[in-house]
């Protein structure tokens, strides 16, 4: 994490689980691929755990949360952390406009997995876009 | 209004609806006059997971007992449903094509499949379980899965 203020991406951390993995590997794509300079990665296991530089950044910056089921443990360790979830995204939302993209494994995505992550890391990017041109970028809020 | 049996197994709560005949799969079979409206359990709609795509087979199209009725994609796996009634469709609820999370949401009521004519219904219902022998086969289903988690 650096000390530039710019968007928070969370993914679900449902370890062993499909759709948890989509949502990792999109946060991973928009994070070191498709917008580094105006985004960073927080683990969400670092927000349970109380990490007080985790909990900077989200208390400091615009979250994106990536749930992979309807518990949305991300959206709600942001919120209990102290941060403001400017937008949510639920992989299965997603999945249900890409039918054709099923995704399927857990430590390696199938095909259809990686076309979905790289469908949802890009609706990210737009959303990142978004929040920056707003000028929220660098703001809480 | 409706009323449940419910029973807290492991961290899941389920609940069986009192005014509806049952299959041993999960699916329950409700009378409306002279028609027979379908859907999901709550513990089956559990089990399964977050329901991504739900497809009914259309209007008119007749069904044995037995026969598949829908099949449904979650989060975790694809499900054949089959028909607990032997008869013709005569209805799909539209949720299903736009809102089939209504299944996880609302499986007693919003959550319906499809409402079926009937062929010999007295028949088909002495063959389903009511709600409390389904409430008992649901209960010891539930603790077979709690003890793989």
């Amino acid at each position: 994490m650096t000390d530039e203020r710019n968007v928070v991406i969370v993914p679900c951390s449902g370890i062993g689980k499909t759709y948890g993995t989509v949502s990792r590997e999109a946060a991973y794509d928009v994070t070191e691929g498709l917008r580094p300079a105006d985004t960073q990665l927080v683990a969400l296991s670092l927000l349970v755990l109380g990490d007080e530089a985790a909990r900077a950044a989200v208390a400091e910056n615009p979250a994106i949360t990536i749930d992979g089921c309807k518990l949305a443990c991300a959206a709600k360790m942001v919120r209990q952390s102290g941060g403001t979830v400017a937008h949510e995204v639920a992989v299965l939302d997603v999945y249900r406009r890409y039918k054709q993209f099923k995704p399927q494994g857990i430590a390696q995505l199938n095909e259809g997995g990686q076309q979905l992550a790289r469908a949802l890391a890009e609706e990210i990017a737009g959303v990142v876009d978004d929040l920056s041109a707003a000028g929220n970028g660098g703001q809480n809020g | 209004m409706t009323e449940f049996l419910e029973t807290t197994v492991d961290k899941f709560r389920f609940k069986v609806a009192t005014d509806r005949y049952y299959s041993s799969e999960g699916l329950w079979a409700q009378e409306l006059g002279n028609r027979i409206r379908i859907g999901l359990t709550d513990f089956l709609q559990q089990r399964s997971g977050d329901v991504a795509f739900a497809e009914v087979k259309p209007d008119g199209t007749e069904l044995a007992v037995g026969d598949e009725v829908a099949t449904i994609e979650t989060i975790k796996v694809n499900i054949s449903l089959t028909s607990p009634v032997k008869g013709k469709i005569v209805e799909v609820n539209p949720n299903m094509e736009t809102t089939p999370e209504a299944i996880n949401q609302d499986p007693y009521g919003g959550g319906w499949l499809a409402v079926i004519e009937p062929a010999d219904w007295k028949t088909d219902q002495a063959a389903l379980l009511d709600p409390q022998a389904y409430f008992t086969l649901m209960k010891g289903q539930a603790e077979e899965e709690a003890k793989k988690l």
